[in-house]
Formats: C-alpha cells, sequence, structure tokens
C-alpha cells in the first residue's frame, strides 16, 4: 500500500506541478469571468463620438434619428442585448454578432446640413471633402421619398469597417423611418407597441412531485456540467496515456517493475491523475460559485440567476460519482493504449476512437436535454461509456428515479472492473515490449494468458 | 583441512533451478539452473539474444519462470524481497523533465525508503559521483554520462542485499567505469552479492569470481573463474624460439598453431604434456627463448563455446 501512495503521489505531482496544469486551471474561470465582466466594464467606456452630417431635406427623419440614437435609449439597447446574450444561447450566430455588437455603446453628434436647397451633386463633393479632411466622420442622405420601397439611404462613412458603429446606426435610422411612416399613417407609436406585443408565455417545467420549476437556465447549466466532464476526461485520459507512454518509452518501466506490482503502478497512476482532475474540477466549480455570488449582487444578473437550476448537494455527490466513474472508464482505456503503443505520436492515433465515444456522449446530451425521460435517455444515461457525461446532465435537468442511478452507477462500475483488469494484463506484458507497436491479436493472447 | 568460503551452502544467495522461460513458441531459457553465492562477483556471460535480460527480469521479479524456481534469500522471488534488490536495467531511462532529486526519491520510494533517509542517502552518493550540484537540475540539463550515472545511484540508494547490474559499463568512459568497479568491488567486501550480465569478456574476467555462460538459451559452462579457467587452460602454450619448425608440425604433438606478432601460440594434441614437448624441442635442438603454459582467455572461451553463433549474433 505505501508503494501504491507512494505512485499515487508522484502522478498527482507530476500533473499538478505542470505549468500547463497552472495555465489550463486559471484560464478557464478568467475568460469565463471575461465573459461576464468585460461587456460591463465596457459599457462605461466611450468612445469617440461619430460625427454625421444629415441631409434631411423632409425635415421629419433627423429628430426621429436623434432620438433613437440619444444616450439613454442606446444605455437601454446595450443593457438588453447584454442579458440576451447570455440567455439565448441557442440563438443564430448572426443574432450572437449582433447582440454583442449592440453591446459596444456608441455615441452619435449629428448635425443637420445647413444649405439644403443646392443641388445634390454640389452637397456631396462638399460633404465628401470635409469627411476627406477630418471634419467629420460620415454623411448620410435622406432622400425625400422615403416612403417608397425602393428609396435609398445614401450613407458614407470614413469608418467604412466599422460593423459596429453601421449597425447600431442602421437599427435606429430604420426605426425612425418606420416611424415616421407609420406616424404618416396615422398610427401613433404607442398604438404600434400594443398591437404588436409578444404573448407572455408562461412556461415551466414541473417535476414529479407536480411543483413548478423554471426550466430556462437548465439548458445552460446542464450544458456547462456536459462539456467540463468531457473536457476534463479527454484531458486527463490523454494525460495517463502520456504518462504511461513515458515510461515505456523511456525504459522506467522496468525500473518500477522491479520496484512494485504492475497493478499497484498502473492504479496509483489512475488515481494519481484522477486526483489531480478532481483538484482543477474543484478550482473551477468554486471559482464558479464565487463568480455567480459576484454576479448576483449586480442587479443586472438578478434575473438571469433566478432562472439558474438549484443544485442540491445531492446532486453535487452524483456528479462526482459519475465523473469518477467516467474518469476510471476512459483513464483505463488510455492506459492501455499507453501500453500498446511505443510513441505518443502513435498513442494519438489510437486515442481516436475512445474520443469519439466521449463526444458522441456530450451529442447523446442534446437529446437527454429534449426529453429527459425518453426511452433514448433512459438507455444512453444506463449505457457504460456514455453515462458518465449524460447521467449527470439528466440528473440537473429532471432527476431520473433513484434505481436508474444506481443501475447506471452499477453497470459502469462494472465496465471499470473489467476494464482495469484488462488494463493491467496488457499493461503488464506491454509496458516491457520495446521496439514494436503490438497487434491486436497479441494483446487478446496477454489478456487470456494467467 | 581448511574449507574454501565459495564452497559452503549456506552462502548461496540466489538459487536458480531448472528454469524455463518461454514467449508463445519461442523458448527464451531452457531448464538453467546455478548458484549465486554471497560476497562474490557473478559474472552472467552470453551473446545478445542469448537470454541474460530473460533470466535478469525472473531474477528480479518482473516476470515469472514457466517452470523451475528461483530463491533468493531462501524464499521464492517474490514483490517483498524487491526492496533487497537493486537493479539496473541495460534500457536505462529517467523521466526527462523532473529534477535529479525529485526522481531518486520517487525510485527509493519505492523500495521502501522513506523520504527523509532518501534524502541524506541521495546526498551522500551524488557527492560520491561529483554530482552534488546538479540535484536540482532536471534530466534534460544533464549529460548521458551524468544520467548513467544517475541511474546508478537509483540502483544502490536502497542499499541493497542483492545488485543486479545488466551491462552496466556500455556507454560509460573509463575514468567512470573504474569508479563503478570501486563500488561493485566495495559491494563484494560487504559480503553482498552482486550479479552482472557483460558480452565484455576482459571485463568479466578482473572482475568475476564465477561465472556462468548462456548461449541459445541454454547453459554453456558455469563455474568459479578459476576452474573454468583450468578446465581449458592446460593445452596452451605461448613459444617462442627458432629451428623448431621440424617438432612443430608433427601433429601428433600441436594440433593447431596461431602465430602472434613476435611469438606462436601451440594448442597441444589430446594426451600431449607440456613437458613431453619441451622435451621434445630440447631433444630435437631447437633454440628456446620463451616456453609458457598459458591459460585461456575469457574471450577464448567464449569464443570457441559460442563460436559461429557469435558472429552473426554480435
Amino acid at each position: 500500500m505505501r508503494k501504491f501512495f507512494a505512485v499515487v503521489k508522484h502522478e498527482y505531482k507530476k500533473v499538478v506541478l505542470k505549468w500547463s496544469f497552472l495555465i489550463g486551471t486559471l484560464l478557464l474561470p478568467f475568460l469565463a469571468a471575461c465573459f461576464a465582466f468585460v461587456p460591463l466594464i465596457i459599457f462605461s467606456l466611450k468612445g469617440e463620438p461619430t460625427r454625421i452630417v444629415i441631409v434631411d431635406t423632409t425635415g421629419k427623419i433627423l429628430p426621429r434619428l436623434e432620438k433613437n440614437l440619444s444616450a439613454e435609449r442606446l444605455a437601454e439597447r446595450a443593457q438588453k442585448a447584454a442579458k440576451d446574450s447570455l440567455t439565448e444561447i441557442d440563438a443564430s450566430q448572426d443574432e450572437k454578432m449582433r447582440n454583442n455588437a449592440a453591446q459596444f455603446m456608441q455615441d452619435f453628434k449629428m448635425t443637420p446640413y445647413e444649405n439644403t436647397t443646392a443641388a445634390a451633386e454640389d452637397i456631396r463633393a462638399d460633404l465628401l471633402g470635409r469627411i476627406a479632411r477630418g471634419e467629420i466622420d460620415a454623411y448620410l442622405f435622406v432622400p425625400e421619398n422615403f416612403d417608397s420601397a425602393d428609396a435609398r439611404f445614401e450613407f458614407r462613412s470614413r469608418k467604412g469597417g466599422d460593423m459596429i458603429s453601421n449597425d447600431g446606426f442602421k437599427d435606429a435610422l430604420n426605426e425612425a423611418v418606420r416611424s415616421q411612416r407609420l406616424a404618416d399613417a396615422n398610427i401613433s407609436e404607442e398604438q404600434l407597441t400594443q398591437l404588436s406585443s409578444a404573448i407572455n408565455l408562461d412556461a415551466k417545467g414541473i417535476d414529479e412531485s407536480g411543483a413548478e420549476k423554471d426550466s430556462s437556465g437548465v439548458w445552460v447549466a446542464s450544458f456547462i456540467i456536459g462539456l467540463m466532464i468531457y473536457i476534463t476526461l479527454a484531458i486527463y485520459g490523454q494525460a495517463i496515456m502520456g504518462a504511461v507512454v513515458e515510461e515505456k518509452e523511456t525504459r522506467i518501466a522496468e525500473i518500477l517493475f522491479s520496484s512494485a506490482r504492475p497493478f499497484e503502478l498502473m492504479m496509483g497512476k489512475l488515481v494519481g491523475v484522477g486526483l489531480a482532475g478532481l483538484t482543477q474540477l474543484a478550482i473551477w466549480v468554486g471559482s464558479a460559485a464565487v463568480l455567480l455570488g459576484f454576479l448576483a449582487l449586480q442587479s443586472d444578473f438578478r434575473v438571469l440567476l433566478e432562472s439558474a437550476p438549484t443544485i442540491s448537494p445531492l446532486m453535487i455527490l452524483y456528479f462526482l460519482i459519475f465523473f469518477l466513474l467516467g474518469f476510471f472508464i476512459y483513464a483505463s482505456i488510455f492506459a492501455l493504449i499507453g501500453s500498446m503503443v511505443t510513441t505518443v505520436q502513435e498513442g494519438g492515433q489510437f486515442a481516436f476512437p475512445p474520443i469519439m465515444i466521449m463526444l458522441a456522449a456530450f451529442y447523446c446530451c442534446f437529446g437527454v436535454l429534449r426529453d429527459p425521460n425518453s426511452a433514448f435517455s433512459f438507455w444512453v444515461t444506463i449505457a457504460p461509456f456514455l453515462a458518465p457525461i449524460t447521467m449527470p446532465v439528466r440528473i440537473l435537468s429532471e432527476t431520473p428515479p433513484f434505481w436508474q442511478i444506481a443501475l447506471s452507477i452499477f453497470v459502469n462500475a462494472a465496465a471499470i472492473t473489467a476494464l482495469v483488469w484488462i488494463a493491467s494484463r496488457v499493461y503488464r506484458v506491454g509496458m516491457l515490449m520495446y521496439g514494436k507497436r503490438t497487434t491486436i491479436p497479441e494483446v487478446w493472447k496477454w489478456i487470456r494468458q494467467v | 583441512m581448511w574449507k574454501m568460503p565459495d564452497t559452503r551452502e549456506s552462502d548461496v544467495s540466489l538459487r536458480v533451478s531448472n528454469v524455463t522461460k518461454r514467449f508463445g513458441d519461442f523458448t527464451a531459457v531452457e531448464d538453467l539452473s546455478f548458484d549465486v553465492r554471497a560476497g562474490r562477483v557473478f559474472g552472467f556471460l552470453g551473446p545478445n539474444g542469448a537470454g541474460k535480460t530473460t533470466t535478469i527480469r525472473m531474477i528480479v521479479g518482473i516476470t515469472a519462470p514457466d517452470e523451475g524456481s528461483i530463491e533468493l534469500f531462501g524464499e521464492t522471488v517474490s514483490h517483498t524481497l524487491q526492496n533487497r534488490i537493486g537493479y539496473l536495467p541495460e534500457e536505462r531511462g529517467l523521466y526527462k523533465k523532473m529534477k535529479v532529486v525529485d526522481q531518486l526519491k520517487y525510485f527509493a520510494e519505492l523500495k521502501g525508503v522513506s523520504n527523509r533517509d532518501a534524502e541524506k542517502k541521495i546526498d551522500f552518493w551524488l557527492e560520491r559521483m561529483g554530482l552534488a550540484e546538479w540535484k536540482k537540475k532536471r534530466t534534460t540539463d544533464l549529460s548521458k554520462g551524468m544520467q548513467q550515472k544517475i541511474q546508478f545511484i537509483s540502483t544502490v540508494l536502497h542499499d541493497p542485499d542483492l545488485l543486479v547490474l545488466d551491462e552496466p559499463f556500455s556507454g560509460l568512459d573509463p575514468i567512470n567505469v573504474e569508479f563503478m568497479i570501486d563500488v561493485i568491488s566495495e559491494f563484494k567486501t560487504q559480503y553482498k552479492t552482486v550479479i552482472f550480465s557483460t558480452h565484455l569478456m576482459e571485463t568479466a574476467e578482473r572482475l568475476c569470481n564465477d561465472i556462468i555462460l548462456i548461449n541459445r538459451s541454454r547453459k554453456v559452462i558455469g563455474g568459479s573463474l578459476r576452474e573454468v579457467k583450468e578446465s581449458y587452460g592446460k593445452n596452451l602454450i605461448a613459444f617462442r624460439g627458432s629451428n623448431a619448425e621440424n617438432v612443430l608440425a608433427d601433429k601428433t604433438l600441436v594440433l593447431k598453431i596461431v602465430t602472434h606478432a613476435d611469438e606462436q601460440e601451440l594448442h597441444l594434441a589430446d594426451g600431449i604434456t607440456p613437458q613431453q614437448l619441451l622435451k621434445t624441442l630440447i631433444d630435437s635442438g631447437a633454440l628456446i627463448t620463451k616456453f609458457e603454459v598459458t591459460e585461456p582467455s575469457l574471450n577464448d572461451i567464449f569464443i570457441e563455446k559460442v563460436g559461429g553463433s557469435l558472429e552473426s549474433r554480435l
């Protein structure tokens, strides 16, 4: 046992004291924090205002545009966009980009063109000249026939590539023209708002006891849990493989095998690296808790947090169990691969199938989320290899009956027993085979050998 | 009558009895038996691929024999006995990115040495090897020779009773070879057991008290170096002289003549003693400037015993 712990300690230290661990551990919370805080910070920043000259011979559009681009309206729009970007993860890529853009607040400084009676060509030449001299940033021609469908609004900007400004400006202009058109049709803005307001669908899931629960945040949380387990399993599984191949490649295995039982060595490795993975997860979960705590203090996000699912201590225990089940399943597969191959590169090719299975499990999560009680969800959360990733997602979205969780744990624990048994046999022989990659029939022979 | 210490039964620290090891259809070691005694250096000789490493792996408990038994210090080799063995494999390796001191501590810990004891011993050995200032360096910063020394330290750190060295001198410079020989001698005087395998006969000749020569998975000869040599050494004469051609050409007296730069090596025919040849030479009126009964070198024995297969394998 003492030797086993020596191996555990060694493997743990080897992973945790590496730079990549430190960077990986700190980087993720940092990135998460960036996503949460940076928009907040950016709201308070204002760049140089965009100076625009408006040539509006009708005189109807400019006032409305000015109103739409007022500081208060823009701030409102930015906040709404920030909220949407956090809650609507199923938004299309385009919508996401627009949302992101809207979060960056713009400042516009508009001046009407003085001499509107001049010929259009002269005005254009004059304005282009001013833009060239840097006196203004852009100009807008409002056509007289702005009502008609083929009306062309001419907007020329020296910041042509500034998608953010253009986008915000376009929205404001659109709105201004639309409201003017409505006004011309004798429909007031209030009437329109009232007429076009969306229905208020009170959608809430109910759990087994019939109690209501808010499910809007479940999707996000489940997705995060599934992703986190998947990433951690993939990273640490491959870490195991790397460690095994290193000992084989450098022939350290020979020294190790003359000091301790191969089984002790392999299990020590699995447990040591597994603890390192848990350490990282703990840091992530801990920092997520701190982050959420901080966000709860920000009134803007309180609404968001209220829709987040409640995670009970029992759920956390389940997540831990399923993470460990997944870790030992995949780690023993990776240890087996590591002891078969001769170099890390070669191992990379063999690592493809288990990674694919993990990925498949991750994709199954979406099916589970859509209907946690379907037959599909039942089977993928019981099946070995898949359950460690799918079951936590299912538990979070809708906790299944206890017997299903127990069955899943049992099935996967049995799979681990079998895999560890096979892996330890291959490890024992494979680690001392140098020079060539092992073939599957050979491995099969080692497994059957006593 | 005074009895030679190397014949005492109680001195046997390792007994290999009728050991056979197969890998599929290939028999790596076949019916191998030998004893190794404490306080002596045991040379395990043979061409590459003869089964040396396989046998050594069984002795240090990495693999188990298919047939026969291996007893170390009177017990069947087991994982608990491994703490008393120091093993230097032929293929060396260290963790590339680990500090010297950390690796040594880990290897010592796996041999049941506590971290505190290990630290002291590591300092002692690093000092002795002249590597004290490399303690906190990583393997990748060390030269190949230094890495070999570190590897050797890991073999002796836990003060083993049995030292098993597989080709310990390969890749070492002469100074370090001498150094290692000193350490091996030290172990010998502490009445410990040293087994080392080599295909370098000169080194074996210098160091070993006992040898075993194996070829193609089987034992060829074995015993104390003296015995082995004596059993081969009665028919070789180093000769220098003139006017002896007629006598030497007589095949009933001299089987074979090997001519060296300034002397000849005479292989006596069966049943002919050096005295008979000397007398015949004197009687024939030959002028003799050198006539010396020599023993064959281990190299000669090796080549004679392993013969053609050696050339094809080395």
